[in-house]
Parts: structure tokens; C-alpha cells; sequence
């Protein structure tokens, strides 16, 4: 996924990947903003940062977004 | 608002719900149980003391006890056992005031507060700036973060992408506001440090000077540490004064913010690396009790092509930014190629530049949309005459005679990813060209030196070769070290760092202090209750974000002078206005619904209230439909919406905003304000739907009462004294 910074997300999903912390699982079906992509070279393994609405901005895993509008 | 329950909200309900219910039958049970009610609702409200738990846990005591009522004794087990599984929540309340699920309406946190990595009370700063009282907002704004000049002008503003007003035309320019009461809080010297707590006796030692390192150092030393930092630079600020040019941001912003952090008592030690100079074992002997590392991200990933390691001129664009930071001065080449779409290699790219590159090219293997920079970093790059180059892949670096002379590429176009909708460069074939370069930079992207810690054996370490920590507390797998900045998350944010040196600074305070660590990230804290700033609905809808003035151009491409030259204080001062107080209008709607649904006017088409679908706002407009009948205001549960009568006017604003007013008109007989003129007219058309002849003069109850009174015994035949 190649995420743009301001982009509307929704996180979907728990991820599986090592940086998801429990307290996360309470993200699943929040919206939030990208506000910093993977800094310089697009990897999907990166993590991004995402304010989700009334949490709180923190560094995600790609596998858990899913894209709300272009 | 958010989803999720609040145990505050969910207490103060039930126990509001059994007393209602009479639950509580024996007077002084029900006593009890509406003195601890008014203790909740004081938490729920952002007016409870440090007491207030304390308190309230003796109540619920006195209620479980309670022999003669079983309701009773049963209320308080309720209560008590609510009290025992979220004691953090209702001690967070106390602490924050705020409530991060929105259920305790009073304490519902601006989204901006939320947005922010450290948790910064944007709208009461915003609102001191708007007031003239800089050096108040600065002690706003260092309560969570200690470098407001900083962030002020390299901050990725965060806060902004989420701003309310940003769904009705621009986010308020958070950022530069906190750069310009910086600038004037130093200026007018009123950029003062917190009082320190006593002096606790006990050593820590922070690894790394860079801004999460500063930051740890900043609030262990207020709450009264001993703080030691090593770092291995000559110079503090880490990648913030390494890594970020001088013309993003002056050198002596970061040694301003750095020195007042060092008044508190906190000494750097410099030319100092972890694992050479000092180790793990030599500084426990020296009796430091926890360890903060924040190493940050300085090694560069290499392009990997060939001829990159033959010819001199090809360099990464940390070391270069790194070694002109530190003082050289010569171009690193007439024609310069920068590879890589990252806020790195534009300001290696700009670097350049202004050390006399006769070419500057950004080579990006995407298109313009997918790079990653700031947008408006990239437009003043375009702007001072770099070139990109999209869509182009370097594949090979050529020179002659040991010397770069250009970087060959292919040319790319964007392809569908199968099962992904990732959007990957394909090379073309053929497309084979050779770009001009003495220098190539590569800016692809920073990942930790782990060299230096090799004495933390115990630290786990991510699949990412990032530091493995607890995000809430920001411990490692190892007792009594924390870590956090880019060395835990890879290159990251500034203002990331900075609210992970602070949560590490609470959790370090935490170990030493044998207390359990939280299970959930902090809560930002709410700093103030301000009221708001007045303004008419044409005034806050036509301010616009002011234009944020830039160094003239020649200037810009020759020099390191700061290229934003940030705001006036009257544009400051306005701007502020723009803000809508989030803080205090949670955006719930009640006030929509009630003028819409039950009043049937529908004068309120507040469209930014909705987070994933805003339609048109405009204040302006409400006045056109709004008969002032208050009801929106009489349903607003925070206090946003508010009407009251001044000087024979009726007034609604919103958080200070004036969306209508009109004139009072009076009781005919007694003088005694009725409402307006619309009201009263809507009065009368409901009144006279329903047959009920109204009289054309306007008459307060009283006087219509005695009007009515009067006529009836007029009419009525005269009895002289006889009895029916």
C-alpha cells in the first residue's frame, strides 16, 4: 500500500506484526489520518503513523489499514 | 465522539439511575450515595481535587457496610468494586482532565490535544496566543513538550492534519503559532523553566542528545533526577541539528531550548559514544539506576549498484548533511544528483544548492503524488530550482579516472502490484540514459547503528533492527532501561521522539519508585479552562491562514538564512481566532438535532461536525433561519452553545463565536424582555395552529394574566356582595 500523508484510513484489521500491542485491538474499526508515511522509501513493512480519532497518534502497521478515500 | 465506555460515566449513571429509582430507601444510605454522586460528577466535570478518590472510596466503604439495607451494602460493593477495576481510569481524570472516550462530556479532548505524539494542550495555548500572553502559553506548551521553537518550525504538525477548522477551509497554523510565541517568549526573556522538584538523590543516565534524549533528560530532571547524557556528536540535538539544515532550522534555536534544559541541571557529556567511552558496567559503578537510550537512526542504506563503491563523489545524504552541519562548506559537486523522494534528500538536495551546486536533480523512482516529502518542502525546493526527475531508477553510477561522472538510470512507469494495490516501478526497457553527476547522493531511507549497543545484551530487538519496547512505558526487555525516538520506531518524527523521551521520563520515574507501569498510553492532559476568544460569524468565517512570508529568493539559493520568517503578531493573534475550541464543543450535535428535529427551524448547518463526511459550514447563515429560542443552548451539555441578553440584545454564540443576534422586544405593560421579534412570531404561529386567539399586543404571562383577569371581570354581571 502506498499511503500519502492526510489520507483518510480505517484500521480494519489487528495486525499480526510484532509492534501491534494488545491495547491496540481497541483501534479495530476507528478512523484516523495518515500524518507521516514511511519516510523516504515506500516499504510496505514500514510502519506509518496514524492519529486515530480519539486515541491518539501512533506508528501502525500497514496490514491493519485500509484506505477510506483517494 | 469515540467509541469505547468510560468507567467515570458509567458510575456516575448507575448510581444517578438507583437513587432515582428510590434503590435506596433508608434516608442516611441515600444520604451516602448522593454525596458520593456529587464526588463523581465533580470527576466527570473536570472539579475534583487530589481528595476526591480518596473520598469517594470511603464512601463506597460506608455503603458497603450497611447492615439494615441490603440495597444499600449492594450499591456500595457496586461502587467499590468499580472503584478497585478502574482506579486508573477515575485517577486519570483527576490527573488530565480529559476523557479520552468523550462520554464525560466536559472533559471530551480536542482532537488536536489527542493528535498530538506529546499530547500538547493545543486550544489553551492557541487561545493565550490569541489573548497576547505568550509567555503563558510557552509553560502550556513545555508541560508536555521542551522544545516549542523547535517544533514550531520542523514539527510534521500532526495536530493540524486533524484540526476541525480543516474541514471547513485550513487547519489553524498550529505550528507556526508555537514557533512565534517562542521566538517572543525568548525575545522579551518571559521563557522561563518549571520549578524542579527536590532533589531525589538518584542518577540516570540518557544516552543520546537528540530531542527524545533532551526531552527524558528535561522532565526527569523537573521531577528531580540526576541527569547525565552522553552523546557522541561535539555538539546536542541529535538528528535535529545533524540532520535538519540551518536554514529549516537556525542552530541557535536548538541551543536556546537546549540551554534552558541544561539550567535545570542537566549535564551532557560530548565527543562521548555509549560502548566506547562509557559502557553499561561503568555506569552502573558510577550508581546510574536506569538507562534512557535514544540513539536515533544515522546509518544510511547504500543504493546497492553498481560502480557506487569506485568512484569518489558518491556519498549518503546523512554523512553530508551531518558533515555540513558540523562546519564544511564546499559543494559536493558541480552537478548533484539526489536519490530518493524523502524530507532527506530534499534537504540534501537544497543543501547543496547553497553551497554552489551549478545542478541540483532529485532522482525518484515514483511519481510526484507517491513521494513521501512535505508537500511544501517540496514546492520551496522547486521553487529555489532543484529538478526531479520522476519515475527514474538509477542503476549504475559511471566515472572516469576515479571520479563520478553520472548516475545511468532507466526511466519507470507505476504498475499494479498483483494482490496488492500497490502501485510498483517497473524499469522500461531501452530507456537507458545517463543524468550528468560529480555527486550523487542517496537519501533512500536511515536505520539504527546497533554498534554502540552491543553492551545491552538483554534488549530485544524488532525484525526492523528498531529497539523493542512497551510503547506505553517505553521499557525494554531489560530491567531498568527504556528507550524511544528513531533507535525504537526508525526515522521518525520529532515531536515522536519528543512524547517518547517524556512517556519514558514517567515510566523511568515509575521503575524507580517500585510502581507498576500503566497498560494504556497517557492521556493528554487538559493545562487550562480558558474562556474563549469573541468574534463575529463574518470574522471567523473570512479569516483566512495567513501566507507564511519566505526569505527572498536569491537569498534562499545562496545562503543558510531561514527561509520561513515565521508570523507578525497581528497575524498570530488573528490566526488564533480561527481556532474553534474543540476543547469545549465536542461536536455532538445535540444542538443540530434539537433545532432541526424537535424545534423544526433547522438554522444550524454546522457540516464540519462530521469527521469522515464534512459538508459546507457557514456561520454567517445561521442567523438568516435562527429565531433565538435558545433551545440549541439549553441542550448543549458543555456549555459551547450559549445565549444570553446584553444591553437589549438576545445573543447565541458558539464557543464565542456570535451567530445571531437581534433585539429584545419587551412586554407592552411591564417593560420585561420577552424575546425577539422572530421568536415571538414563531410562538404565535404554533400558538395559533392550535386555536388559541393571541392578542397583537406583546405581554409578559404576569401582565397577560392580569390583562385577562381584568376583561373577565368586566364582563362578568356585578353581584353586589351576594354570595352563590
Amino acid at each position: 500500500m502506498s499511503l500519502k500523508q492526510g489520507q483518510k484510513v480505517e484500521i480494519f484489521q489487528c495486525s499480526k506484526d510484532e509492534s501491534w500491542e494488545q491495547y491496540m485491538d481497541g483501534f479495530v474499526g476507528l478512523h484516523g489520518i495518515i500524518t507521516d508515511p514511511d519516510a523516504s522509501i515506500n516499504d510496505p513493512d514500514d510502519l506509518v503513523e496514524v492519529s486515530v480519532v480519539g486515541k491518539g497518534t501512533f506508528r501502525l502497521p500497514q496490514d491493519c489499514l485500509r484506505v477510506l478515500e483517494d | 465522539m469515540n467509541s469505547g465506555s468510560c468507567p467515570v460515566s458509567e458510575a456516575l449513571i448507575e448510581l444517578r439511575e438507583r437513587l432515582d429509582k428510590g434503590v435506596l430507601s433508608h434516608p442516611r444510605c441515600r444520604t451516602i450515595a448522593e454525596q458520593a454522586l456529587g464526588l463523581i460528577r465533580d470527576i466527570a466535570w473536570a472539579r475534583a481535587g487530589r481528595d476526591h478518590l480518596q473520598a469517594l472510596e470511603g464512601l463506597a466503604e460506608q455503603l458497603a457496610a450497611w447492615d439494615g439495607d441490603p440495597s444499600c451494602s449492594e450499591t456500595g460493593q457496586h461502587l467499590k468494586s468499580a472503584l478497585f477495576e478502574h482506579h486508573e481510569a477515575f485517577a486519570s481524570h483527576i490527573k488530565t482532565k480529559n476523557c479520552p472516550t468523550g462520554q464525560c462530556v466536559r472533559l471530551a479532548p480536542a482532537p488536536c490535544q489527542m493528535a498530538c505524539p506529546a499530547g500538547i494542550d493545543v486550544p489553551t495555548y492557541v487561545t493565550l496566543i490569541g489573548m497576547g500572553r505568550y509567555d503563558e502559553a510557552i509553560s502550556v506548551i513545555r508541560k508536555d513538550n521542551p522544545f516549542p521553537w523547535v517544533c514550531g518550525l520542523v514539527c510534521t504538525r500532526p495536530c493540524e492534519f486533524m484540526c476541525v477548522r480543516g474541514r471547513m477551509d485550513e487547519p489553524v497554523a498550529i505550528k507556526p503559532l508555537k514557533a512565534f510565541a517562542a521566538e517572543r517568549a525568548f525575545s522579551t526573556l518571559t521563557y522561563n523553566n518549571p520549578p524542579k522538584a527536590p532533589d531525589k538523590g538518584r542518577k540516570v543516565a540518557v544516552i543520546g542528545a537528540g530531542p527524545g534524549g533532551m526531552s527524558c533528560a528535561y522532565y526527569l530532571a523537573v521531577m528531580g533526577y540526576q541527569v547525565t547524557v552522553y552523546e557522541d556528536l561535539p555538539v546536542a540535538g541529535g538528528m535535529i541539528m545533524v540532520g535538519i539544515p540551518r536554514y529549516r532550522l537556525p542552530r541557535e534555536v536548538i541551543d536556546r531550548e537546549v540551554a534552558m534544559i541544561e539550567e535545570l541541571g542537566v549535564e551532557i557529556k560530548f565527543n562521548t559514544r555509549f560502548g566506547r567511552d562509557v559502557t553499561f558496567a561503568s555506569l552502573q559503578e558510577e550508581g546510574y539506576e536506569a538507562f534512557f537510550v535514544a540513539v536515533g537512526a544515522h546509518e544510511a542504506y547504500s543504493l546497492s549498484i553498481p560502480g557506487e563503491k569506485d568512484f569518489e563523489g558518491v556519498r549518503d545524504a546523512i554523512a553530508f548533511l551531518k558533515d555540513v552541519a558540523l562546519g564544511e562548506r564546499h559543494a559536493p559537486g558541480k552537478h548533484v544528483v539526489v536519490v530518493g523522494g524523502g524530507n532527506v534528500a530534499i534537504d540534501a538536495a537544497r543543501t547543496s544548492l547553497r553551497l554552489g551546486a551549478r545542478s541540483v536533480t532529485i532522482a525518484y523512482r515514483r511519481d510526484k503524488d507517491a513521494m513521501p516529502a512535505d508537500h511544501e518542502e517540496v514546492e520551496q525546493a522547486e521553487q529555489e530550482g532543484i529538478h526531479f526527475a520522476y519515475l527514474t531508477i538509477p542503476v549504475e553510477v559511471v566515472g572516469e579516472n576515479g571520479r563520478a561522472t553520472g548516475l545511468k538510470c532507466l526511466r519507470a512507469e507505476l504498475v499494479a502490484k498483483p494482490g496488492s494495490d500497490r502501485m510498483a516501478p517497473l524499469p522500461i526497457e531501452g530507456s537507458e540514459f545517463v543524468m550528468e553527476a560529480d555527486a550523487i547522493i542517496a537519501a533512500i531511507g536511515q536505520k539504527v547503528d546497533d554498534s554502540c549497543l552491543a553492551d545491552l545484551t538483554a534488549v530485544d530487538w524488532t525484525h526492523r533492527n528498531t529497539l523493542c519496547v512497551n510503547s506505553v512505558s517505553m521499557e525494554t526487555t531489560m530491567p531498568g532501561v527504556f528507550a524511544a525516538g528513531d533507535a525504537v520506531t526508525g526515522p521518525a518524527t520529532v515531536i515522536e521522539a519528543i512524547g517518547g523521551g517524556k512517556r519514558a521520563a514517567q515510566g523511568i520515574d515509575r521503575y524507580l519508585s517500585g510502581l507498576p507501569q500503566p497498560k494504556t498510553p497517557p492521556v493528554p492532559v487538559r493545562r487550562s479552562m480558558l474562556p474563549h476568544l469573541q468574534t463575529s460569524a463574518e470574522t471567523k468565517m473570512t479569516l483566512e491562514r495567513p501566507e507564511m512570508p519566505l526569505l527572498f529568493l536569491d537569498r534562499r539559493r545562496t545562503t543558510f538564512q531561514q527561509v520561513e520568517l515565521g508570523f507578525d503578531e497581528a497575524a498570530a493573534k488573528e490566526e488564533a481566532r480561527r481556532c474553534l475550541r474543540c476543547d469545549v464543543c465536542l461536536r455532538c450535535g445535540k444542538c443540530v438535532e434539537v433545532c432541526r428535529d424537535r424545534m423544526k427551524v433547522n438554522a444550524l448547518e454546522l457540516g464540519y461536525f462530521d469527521f469522515d463526511h464534512p459538508v459546507k459550514t457557514d456561520f454567517r447563515k445561521i442567523e438568516e433561519k435562527c429565531i433565538l429560542c435558545g433551545a440549541c443552548a439549553t441542550n448543549c451539555p458543555n456549555g459551547a452553545m450559549q445565549i444570553r441578553d446584553e444591553d437589549g440584545w438576545r445573543v447565541l454564540s458558539l464557543c464565542g463565536t456570535r451567530l445571531n443576534r437581534a433585539p429584545l422586544v419587551q412586554c407592552s405593560m411591564c417593560k420585561e424582555p420577552l424575546g425577539t421579534e422572530r421568536y415571538l412570531e414563531f410562538v404565535k404561529n404554533r400558538a395559533s395552529q392550535g386555536g388559541v386567539p393571541v392578542s397583537s399586543m406583546y405581554l409578559c404571562v404576569n401582565c397577560a394574566r392580569k390583562t385577562g383577569a381584568h376583561s373577565v371581570s368586566e364582563n362578568l354581571p356585578h353581584n353586589h356582595g351576594e354570595t352563590p
